[in-house]
């Protein structure tokens, strides 16, 4: 399989350089966009992988939801950038500091379980279908849990963020189609030169 | 399981070889000639008062955040689809607890008016 190889090999530099692009761009829009990009190099990466369908979660959730999610955030916030990028400097050591921990987790779980993931008794080499058999026998509760926890979310958003706007004109379509003639038009006959 | 996805990978090469044809082939062939005003924001005729990056207003993120709740819920209908025949009437009663769960919360939305704008 060596066009799969190249092909990884595309995606994975991609992956890389965008990640980079997202804490090197001048414009945080752009930061944006090159995290869009690093999701979707990395959902190619999932696919080369077999996980078709963390592939498709990528590509809908993250790439469709979460980066405009973050995109709203930066246009929102009127921040100065480039004030805040001079100061990210200091933070520099932490970052490094992270990133090395993180990496040597991966290196860990690596050198300890080559290749084995989590067993769930299933033989079937179809991603969506394993998954779907795992979630919906064995993780019933925490499926149902999510569903809860997805409506806290709603709730909460709409709670913090909305608020009801008086002294705004609102089309109402039901009350304009309810109009009769009789109670919209009133007719009278004005005496010639009575009228204002 | 690869080769299925070949006629992607074929979609992915021609939709950058056609956007970044465009682009590259402007850039080549077109006339380069900036100034100040031109590289600046569009005002309509006086010069530019504030910054071009203005505050988005809330409700924008607002429905974003809506639309994230129903798109997650999008994405554990696909293994539940896949998987139906296998979980049986089980699996089907226990994604109709999960839908009508959520159901509360668009109507819970709707009724807030989160979804009006004005």
């Amino acid at each position: 399989m060596m066009v799969a190889d190249v092909i990884f090999y595309l995606f994975a530099t991609v992956t890389v350089l965008s990640a980079l692009g997202v804490v090197g761009a001048r414009n945080p829009v752009h930061s944006v966009l090159f995290l869009v990009l690093a999701f979707f190099s990395t959902a190619g990466l999932f696919v080369l992988m077999g996980a078709e369908f963390l592939a498709a979660i990528l590509v809908m959730v993250y790439m469709g939801a979460v980066a405009i999610l973050f995109l709203f955030v930066v246009m929102m916030l009127d921040v100065d950038f480039s004030m805040l990028r001079r100061e990210s400097v200091r933070y520099l050591p932490m970052g490094f500091v992270v990133g090395a921990v993180m990496l040597a987790e991966l290196g860990l779980m690596m050198a300890h379980h080559p290749g084995e993931g989590l067993h769930l008794g299933l033989d079937n080499t179809d991603n969506t279908l394993a998954i779907g058999q795992a979630l919906y026998t064995r993780f019933l509760y925490p499926f149902e849990v999510a569903s809860l926890i997805l409506l806290v979310a709603l709730i909460g958003a709409v709670a913090l963020t909305h608020r009801e706007r008086k002294r705004v004109h609102r089309q109402d379509i039901s009350t304009q189609l309810a109009r009769t003639k009789e109670d919209a038009v009133e007719l009278r006959k004005v005496a010639s030169g009575e009228g204002a | 399981m690869l080769e299925h996805y070949f006629p992607i990978l074929v979609l992915l090469g021609a939709a950058l070889a056609i956007g970044g044809g465009a682009m590259g082939f402007s850039y080549l062939v077109g006339p380069k000639r900036p100034y100040h005003e031109k590289l600046d924001q569009y005002e309509c005729g006086f010069a530019p008062l504030g910054r071009i990056r203005m505050r988005f207003d809330v409700r924008f993120y607002l429905i974003a955040i809506i639309f994230i709740v129903f798109d997650i819920e999008a994405a554990f209908l696909f293994p539940w689809a896949v998987a139906f025949e296998s979980i049986g009437l089980i699996g089907f009663i226990e994604m109709m607890l999960f839908l009508s769960v959520l159901l509360v919360g668009y109507a819970y939305v709707w009724k807030k008016g989160a979804l009006e704008w004005e």
